[in-house]
């Protein structure tokens, strides 16, 4: 690794470069401000009509964070609310670079199932299933016959940094809607525009970027060292419940060539039939062997 | 303007690239981009000559004097020095080059100007002093005294940087 200060700057200046957008209309938007200044300076000679011009274009310039800013509080606040009143069963399907999987929450009920065989065959379970009468989480290998205990692996929110990569992956396997919910209560979200999901306008609410160091062995072990996570949350404007997350993961800063991870979750939000509260919770198969841990598996 | 619009269509994003660089930021770059080209539609005269070095010129000359006239930029260090600090830690996560970038934000205006045309550019000295209009000697230690600053200003980075290259080789030694 190169720590030469010149060397990091110029590759520093190269990775910022490929962040600047292509400006469009630049000359009319420059046209139209020197007009306006233009203006501006003729009413000069008129005295007060330049004072209430001047007032006027303050007023509107400086008024657009502000505004955008309570918008987000606004819109966050009723997707919050959104989120802490439902009742409803929550059923995502993600598709991923490496594969598909779906998500299921209802309360304290979750269950995260990857899928192998093309999509058809359950290749493992992550959730919370009942033991003795109990709520416990359990991870459950088909492939491997075998199941066994699972901690709760899930931070609060993305307010930290192991939380906000969590949401470059796909949908984590505890309570979903509780971790949105506490993500954008703390922050960690901004509300960034419209986008139409399957002809819908919905309104978009973005995660702040973050980067990650890798653990040394596993950045060893890919030959990277830095891992991004974004994120985008699609929300249905009429019920502020969120219809879809777009998320990557992008590993760089190694010599292997840049790794992107990304995942789609289409959302649903099902009515609490006992046949859809039934999905969120695991059922260990019979004849399967307990082991130590996930790690065994 | 439909011919500017047409050059900036070609051109733009490497002039907004440099904007965004000596600012420091994609928005405070096109507002400097637009500041220029406003310049450049007042002095209509140069619409038919060298626009792509007259607004370079421009963005150089506006961002040192934007910084200037607003005499911030020695109370604005303070701070950021101050939150460097404070985030060392936090940033530890942050890719070493993106922080490089962000460094170069505190460094004065002329040794960023000239840092940037030097690294991002790739202008030669001489090019550099035509541009900013001073003398090579000026440009030499312009980028002498900000590459210096650089390295002070990203010692904790490159410390944290090199223990894990080491920590990395030694896990390595253990195995082999």
């Amino acid at each position: 690794m190169n720590l030469d200060v010149e060397d990091l700057l110029r590759a520093g200046l190269e990775r910022f470069a490929e962040q600047v957008p292509v400006p469009t209309g630049l000359a009319h938007k420059a046209a139209r401000a020197h007009r306006r200044r233009m203006a501006i300076r003729a009413a000069a000679g008129v005295g007060a009509a330049a004072i209430t011009a001047a007032v006027a274009l303050a007023a509107t310039s400086g008024a657009g964070g502000a505004m955008q800013a309570r918008t987000t509080a606004y819109m966050v606040s009723r997707v919050e609310n959104a989120l802490a009143s439902q009742h409803l069963v929550f059923r995502g399907q993600t598709t991923t670079t490496l594969g598909p999987s779906v998500s299921w929450v209802y309360g304290p009920r979750h269950r995260f199932e990857e899928l192998g065989g093309n999509g058809s065959q359950p290749y493992l379970d992550l959730g919370t299933a009942l033991i003795g009468g109990k709520l416990t989480n359990v991870y459950v290998a088909y492939y491997a016959h075998t199941w066994s205990l699972l901690p709760e692996p899930i931070p609060a929110s993305a307010c930290s940094r192991t939380g906000a990569l969590e949401m470059g992956t796909p949908v984590p396997t505890s309570n979903w809607p509780a971790f949105i919910h506490a993500t954008l209560a703390c922050g960690a979200a901004a509300m960034t525009g419209h986008a139409r999901i399957d002809g819908m306008d919905t309104l978009t609410i973005t995660g702040s970027p973050v980067s990650e160091k890798l653990p040394a062995k596993y950045a060893k072990a890919i030959r990277e060292k830095w891992l991004q996570a974004r994120w985008i949350l699609y929300v249905n404007p009429r019920t502020y419940l969120p219809v879809r997350l777009a998320s990557s993961a992008r590993t760089y800063g190694g010599p292997a060539p840049s790794f992107l991870f990304t995942s789609v979750t289409h959302i649903q939000w099902l009515p609490p039939t006992a046949a859809n509260i039934a999905k969120a919770l695991i059922t260990i198969p019979p004849g399967y062997r307990r082991v130590s841990s996930p790690a065994n598996q | 303007v439909e011919n500017l619009e047409r050059f900036l269509a070609q051109r733009g994003q490497a002039l907004l690239r440099i904007a965004a660089m000596l600012t420091g930021s994609i928005e405070a770059g096109e507002d400097l981009l637009q500041s220029a080209i406003e310049r450049l539609l007042r002095q209509q005269s140069w619409l038919g000559g060298d626009l792509e070095g007259y607004l370079r010129r421009t963005l150089c000359n506006l961002a040192t004097d934007e910084f200037r006239r607003q005499g911030r930029w020695r109370r604005k260090l303070l701070l950021l020095q101050a939150e460097t600090r404070a985030q060392a830690d936090a940033t530890a996560g942050v890719d070493l080059r993106d922080a490089m970038v962000r460094l170069l934000g505190q460094l004065p205006p002329q040794q960023r100007t000239v840092l940037v045309l030097r690294y991002w550019e790739q202008l030669t000295g001489a090019e550099t002093a035509e541009l900013l209009g001073c003398s090579e000697d000026a440009v030499k230690a312009a980028a002498s005294r900000g590459l210096s600053r650089l390295r002070q200003l990203a010692g904790p980075l490159l410390h944290d940087e090199a223990h894990l290259h080491d920590m990395a080789a030694g896990t390595a030694e253990e195995r082999s």
